[in-house]
């Protein structure tokens, strides 16, 4: 086998979804046995991409060539088989079994039902040994940290020869000195003959790490370059963000002595010491990559998760309990809608007065005849697309099914309402419907707090944008028409901003008090 | 956009519900059970015999609403049988008389029967409490809880009859409630009772702020304590309702016996499970109905009567229960796989 070359060449790639084209036409090559990053912003394509790779989806269109010879995936075995790897960010190892069952888990060889100790198994352990020696082979795995369970995983995937391994946001989870020795084992790879695809969001790791980079964008392909002639890291930022155009938004003033919600020094175990005031009827954004802690915090101040510090609404401290900071006037779309937000089982009728029974029951009866009457209100009001209120939440549309969920917090009531990703992975259509929702309420004098790691959301909606990056709020900007994308993609990079602004143009923000 | 003013109008139709589909699709098989059961078993059709079929399980049913009502919200109550157990063997032991016998087994506490009945009704809500503790508090998984209380009231009953059982010193007005039939008829109370927890439940399921809240959290137990519900609280309310119904069920059976023997109701639990299930309760949760749960308690009673109609040697009884219970399920799974296509 040649050493040199390309590995992987994806030519005029397509992905077609009902309502989107998640990848448009991409085509780039792969060379072998180097680091190849993948960047783009939420959405650019990028984990469907992947999942294509990895055979979790099939292509529309289009060639996928590996070691030049067509490559066709239905499985992750499948690709796995065929020399593609993947480290996901929830791995694939058994808790309850030893490194030794995991590493060999699938592939164990046996004479009359007993496990025989092959060659197979004694080159991954002597794999696993040259990269970690500190992983016994009897070990539990529940016993390994995070990091030592992915260079299980990495010592799986190259003593089963591999060609290509990829990592999908690796050091999420991981500390510093994990990462550092996670790049060690990544750069020694090479050696071994092994191809990363590497995914993350931290700009620092790609100039640190990578050979190659290619950049993705609203589906498409924008470049495919050495990471050595990148001179600067807002060139790359650039590419990822391209030129957006933002819908003019001009942020209405607030009263901001009429403080709404305080948050004082609210830290847990991904929160940071976050403060800060929101005045009534503004609409907040707060901003920030995978993991910077958005959905924590949103969880913190509905009670739904544990935190030290104080939350203030109204002048009153919030209990911990969702039951009673929504009897207290606050109300949350939560980040996954399928898992915390909707009763997929359930019909329409049986979804959106949850959060209100008082309305439309009396001493503890339901009064059908408003039960009714809202429910339909509400599919009126947001354009709920369904044949019937008695229509199971399952067999709707994802953009149908957040304005479910959207209209159950409506019914709440609520003077804050808090959205968690509330535009994630439904159609173009259906998201400005939602964002002109969050308009009237905040004309109406609701306060809106939105959680959301797409930056042109957060700019085409909320008066004021906090930026989160690794649970810790790192700045405060009042949005208008002279915002500065670049400094806010440096700042959830981890990029001081200091640095952030002394790297592109002198940054127009004035932090808005 | 299509214009939504036509769509209003269907959507005020509005459509028949899974859980109401499902009832009337087991009413069918009932029927049609009952109708093959007619032409073969002589006598089948005469209305004592209708009258048995739909009273002779009564202690099921009543234990199949609880059941039923958990099994919605996604949780097993294993425990009943042997609650059963528990307040029989403590209605008799605290109203039989004192110093009355030689006999350790023929003492009591001697308290009046009604303080007796609040006292063992009070033990079975210990078990329910116990219950709810365990799953709803410190979320250990419902099988495991409720097996393990199963066998804790029933040891506790075993202790106090010393493994045999308890009928005498007994006050006159203890076998009444049990055995008395209801004024002008030939009905017990018992069938009473059920008829009137029947009627309870099912206004509770279809009426009530309670009933929706049980079905959402079988539905999503996440999203129903984001949505603002009392989780822990409304099963806690839940257990010991079920434990309550198990109670009563355990008091009406040592009246009608006039005995509290720790062996009582073995198995119970798990008929009221297969009449859940018969009837169309999800093992899943989120769906079903107590209507649905006494269609099913009816099917099960039409095929075991026709069984013994037909002279099947009662060791029959178990393969015949398994085998009708899988054929209705299945059935219950194709007529919903076909709704969700059609």
């Amino acid at each position: 086998m040649e050493l040199t070359g390309n590995v992987l060449e994806i030519r005029n790639l397509v992905k077609e979804f009902p309502s989107v084209r998640a990848v448009n036409d991409v085509s780039f090559d792969i060379k072998r046995n180097t680091v190849h990053c993948l960047v783009g912003e939420n959405g650019a394509g990028k984990s469907t991409l992947i999942k294509i790779l990895t055979g979790a989806y099939q292509r529309t269109s289009g060639r996928i060539l590996l070691n030049g010879e067509e490559y066709v995936a239905s499985s992750t075995k499948e690709a796995k088989d065929r020399g593609i790897s993947t480290l996901f960010q929830e791995l694939n190892v058994v808790d309850q079994l030893t490194v030794e069952e995991n590493l060999t888990l699938g592939m164990e060889d046996t004479r009359f039902g007993f496990l025989l100790k092959t060659d197979k198994v004694n080159k991954i352990i002597s794999v696993m040994n040259s990269l970690e020696p500190s992983i016994r082979p009897n070990q539990l795995v529940s016993d390994l940290s995070v990091a030592k369970k992915q260079i299980v995983e990495i010592a799986k995937a190259v003593a089963t020869e591999a060609d290509i391994i990829i990592m999908d946001e690796p050091t999420a989870a991981l500390s510093e000195g994990e990462i550092a020795r996670l790049f060690t084992i990544i750069k020694g790879l090479r050696e071994r003959n092994v191809t990363v695809i590497y995914i993350s969001h931290r700009l620092d790791e790609i100039f640190e790490l990578g050979d190659y980079v290619t950049v993705m964008r609203d589906g498409g392909h924008v470049a495919t370059m050495p990471v050595a002639e990148i001179k600067d890291r807002s060139d790359l930022i650039k590419m990822m963000i391209g030129k957006t155009v933002f819908e003019q938004y001009s942020p209405r003033e607030q009263d901001c002595e009429d403080v709404i919600l305080q948050v004082r020094h609210v830290s847990n175990h991904k929160l940071q010491d976050i403060s800060f005031d929101l005045p009534r009827g503004e609409i907040a954004g707060f901003y920030g990559l995978v993991g910077a802690g958005k959905t924590e915090l949103a969880r913190a101040i509905y009670g739904a998760d544990s935190y030290t510090g104080d939350i203030i609404f109204k002048g009153k401290k919030l209990a911990s309990s969702p039951d009673r900071v929504i009897e207290a006037g606050i109300a949350l779309v939560p980040e996954e809608r399928r898992s915390q937000g909707l009763f997929t089982l359930l019909t329409i009728r049986g979804n959106i007065p949850v959060m209100n029974m008082k309305k439309i029951a009396r001493g503890g009866l339901v009064d059908g005849a408003k039960e009714r009457a809202v429910t339909l209100e509400y599919i009126d009001k947001l354009k709920i697309a369904t044949s019937s209120i008695e229509k199971e939440a399952a067999q709707l549309s994802g953009g149908n099914q957040q304005k479910v969920v959207l209209s159950k917090c409506l019914f709440a009531d609520a003077d804050l309402l808090m959205l968690d990703e509330p535009t994630r992975g439904i159609d173009v259509g259906a998201k400005s419907e939602i964002y002109s929702i969050i308009r009237q309420l905040a004309a109406a004098g609701k306060s809106i707090l939105i959680f959301s790691s797409e930056l042109p959301e957060v700019v085409n909606i909320c008066d004021s944008i906090y930026l989160l990056y690794d649970g810790a709020m790192v700045e405060r900007i009042r949005n208008g028409c002279d915002i500065d994308s670049e400094m806010m993609m440096h700042a959830v990079s981890g990029v001081s901003v200091d640095q952030a602004t002394a790297n592109g143009k002198v940054a127009a923000v004035t932090g808005g008090e | 956009m299509e214009s939504t003013k036509p769509a209003q109008k269907a959507l005020k139709g509005g459509r028949m519900s899974n859980e109401t589909l499902i009832s009337l699709f087991m009413i069918g098989v009932l029927v049609v059970v009952f109708l093959i059961a007619c032409l073969f078993v002589p006598n089948f059709y005469k209305p004592q015999n209708i009258v048995n079929i739909l009273t002779n399980n009564w202690y099921i049913v009543i234990l199949g609403i609880g059941v039923s009502f958990l099994l919605v919200t996604g949780n097993f109550d294993m425990s009943v049988g042997g609650v059963i157990a528990l307040t029989g063997v403590l209605s008799v032991y605290f109203c039989q008389a004192t110093n009355a016998s030689r006999n350790v087994l023929g003492n009591g506490l001697g308290l009046p029967y009604g303080v007796a009945i609040a006292l063992a009704l009070l033990g079975a809500v210990t078990v329910g409490g116990l219950n709810a503790f365990f799953i709803a508090k410190l979320k250990v998984p419902s099988i495991i809880v409720t097996l393990g209380t199963m066998m804790l009231a029933r040891g506790v009953g075993q202790v106090i009859t010393q493994g045999a059982q308890r009928n005498t010193s007994l006050p006159k007005v203890f076998g009444i409630i049990g055995n008395a039939a209801i004024p002008g008829t030939s009905l017990k109370i018992s069938v009473l009772i059920m008829i009137v927890l029947l009627i309870f439940a099912f206004f509770i399921e279809r009426k009530t702020v309670f009933g929706r809240r049980t079905y959402q959290i079988g539905a999503n137990q996440e999203a129903a304590r984001l949505s603002g519900i009392k989780v822990a609280r409304h099963l806690t309310m839940l257990y010991i309702f079920s434990a309550l119904l198990a109670g009563i069920t355990g008091i009406l059976l040592a009246s009608e016996y006039k005995a509290g023997l720790s062996g009582r109701a073995m198995g119970y639990e798990f008929d009221a499970l297969v009449v859940a299930l018969l009837g169309g309760v999800s093992i899943a949760g989120g769906f079903g109905s107590v209507l649905g749960m006494f269609v099913g308690a009816i099917l099960l009673s039409v095929m075991t009567t026709a069984a013994t109609g037909l002279l099947l040697s009662p060791d029959w009884q178990f393969t015949l229960k398994a085998v009708v219970t899988f054929v209705a399920i299945l059935a219950q799974r194709w007529a919903l796989d076909r709704r969700s296509r059609g």
